[in-house]
């Protein structure tokens, strides 16, 4: 049977995704795994209904605007060119890093087929995708038996694993799940000796690094930041 | 009442929303009459049942649109995108799988995304598009990741209370739910009558129904 997804954005993250009102790049974290996760599907349809009630469906008074020359203006265009390809008929492309292939979720894939180019760093590997803003969004590729030095960070970051297992201190994240850690949180997230790991990470802010030798890290956070 | 106006309305080929009571007054949120408007729209390009969609829902946008902007110059362009939007893109849309306000709002809501992002036309941002499905819907086999998501979700739940029942009535769970064999299997397995095998599940069901009412208050 299918994993089931066990960390899922909050309803009021879930609410103002609906409503359009989250930065885009949190947003587009959010997309992704409800790409990856039925029941949030589900829940973000329910959310959008009953915002779309209270938004559309409620008495107006009326306004001076003129809507008659509007209206005709709307149905005198017959021109039908403009309409999109339909995102069911867009091609898949494969990301490809370290000799393997991933499929990425509907969110990502425009912007995935636009990485950047891949840094190596140890069993790590990052890819940032042109997302033109002051988060950082980037896939991050963790090979099996890996550990990513304990950080902490001075924003919040997001990561939503797309393939694989990760897991640490806390617990075990696979295919789907949404973590989401604040400045307090530290963590030292790691692969297994079976199964690596590929993930889309949002950073508000770069890491710090904490422990020992891995402080040298730190001018080179801009790796993953 | 009204599959009888939507009847009648397909026998004579054509769209009124006449038909309908009191569509236009502000307080009723029957949804179903601007389904059937939108639907005319999208199989027939049907004018005025995009003529009476327009005057409903425009200046309810435009609201919105203030609301969202504060200004009135963006409240209208989102308006008359919107609305640009649905005329174009009535096709898409599927009464079966949501209203027609719904698909209305998420297509003004895109629009309002790209309209803040000022950027709708670069390769290298977030789009509206990456974020929700522009008019179009997932595809269905969702629906069956999501019945087998609830599945496994209701079976995390039970489980720990399954393996408390007693182990008679456990033994006689396991083969009818989990080996899916017949009463009439399982009496002649245990060598117990068929009477007990029933007997000892309605407990099982009557425990396990208690268990999660209890979890649920």
């Amino acid at each position: 049977m299918a994993h089931a997804i066990k960390f899922h954005p909050g309803m009021s993250l879930l609410e103002q995704f609906a409503e359009g009102c989250l930065s885009a790049d949190v947003a587009l974290a959010v997309a992704a795994h409800i790409d990856l996760c039925p029941h949030c599907q589900q829940l973000h349809n329910d959310v959008t209904a009953d915002l779309a009630s209270q938004v559309l469906l409620q008495p107006v008074k009326a306004d001076n605007t003129d809507w008659n020359s509007m209206l005709s203006n709307i149905v005198a265009n017959t021109d039908m060119s403009q309409q999109d390809k339909p995102q069911a008929e867009r091609p898949q492309q494969l990301i490809e890093v370290s000799q393997r292939q991933f499929e990425l979720p509907r969110a990502l894939r425009r912007l995935g087929a636009n990485h950047g180019k891949w840094l190596h760093l140890g069993g790590i590997a990052t890819a940032k995708l042109p997302t033109g803003n002051d988060h950082h969004v980037s896939l991050l590729y963790i090979s099996k038996d890996t550990e990513v030095p304990q950080h902490t960070h001075l924003g919040l970051e997001m990561t939503l694993v797309l393939a694989g297992k990760i897991v640490d201190e806390n617990g075990e994240y696979h295919a789907g799940d949404l973590l989401i850690n604040s400045p307090d949180d530290t963590h030292t997230p790691r692969t297994m000796a079976d199964e690596d790991c590929l993930c889309l990470s949002v950073l508000s802010a770069p890491l710090h690094f904490k422990k020992g030798l891995t402080r040298l890290l730190n001018p080179l956070q801009q790796f993953f930041y | 009442m009204l599959k009888l106006a939507t009847a009648s309305r397909h026998d004579r080929g054509h769209y009124s929303l006449a038909d309908t009571s009191e569509p236009m007054t502000g307080t009723t949120t029957t949804a179903q009459p601007w389904d059937e408007a939108l639907t005319f729209v999208a199989l027939k390009r049907d004018q005025q049942a995009y003529a009476d969609l327009f005057n409903y829902f425009a200046p309810r946008l435009r609201a919105f649109g203030m609301k969202m902007f504060g200004n009135e110059q963006q409240a209208l362009e989102m308006v008359q995108d919107t609305m640009l939007n649905v005329w174009k893109k009535a096709a898409l849309f599927d009464a079966s799988r949501g209203c027609a306000s719904t698909w209305i709002f998420t297509i003004a809501r895109n629009v309002r995304f790209d309209m803040l992002r000022k950027k709708q036309s670069r390769k290298d941002d977030i789009s509206a598009d990456d974020l929700w499905l522009n008019g179009e819907y997932p595809e269905p086999a969702a629906d069956d990741a999501a019945a087998q998501w609830d599945n496994q979700l209701l079976t995390e739940k039970l489980a720990p209370h399954f393996n408390q029942l007693p182990p008679a009535q456990r033994e006689v769970m396991e083969k009818v739910y989990l080996q899916e064999k017949t009463h009439q299997e399982v009496a002649d397995e245990l060598a117990i009558p068929l009477g007990t095998v029933k007997s000892r599940i309605r407990l099982a069901l009557d425990r396990l129904r208690e268990a999660l009412d209890g979890a649920r208050n």
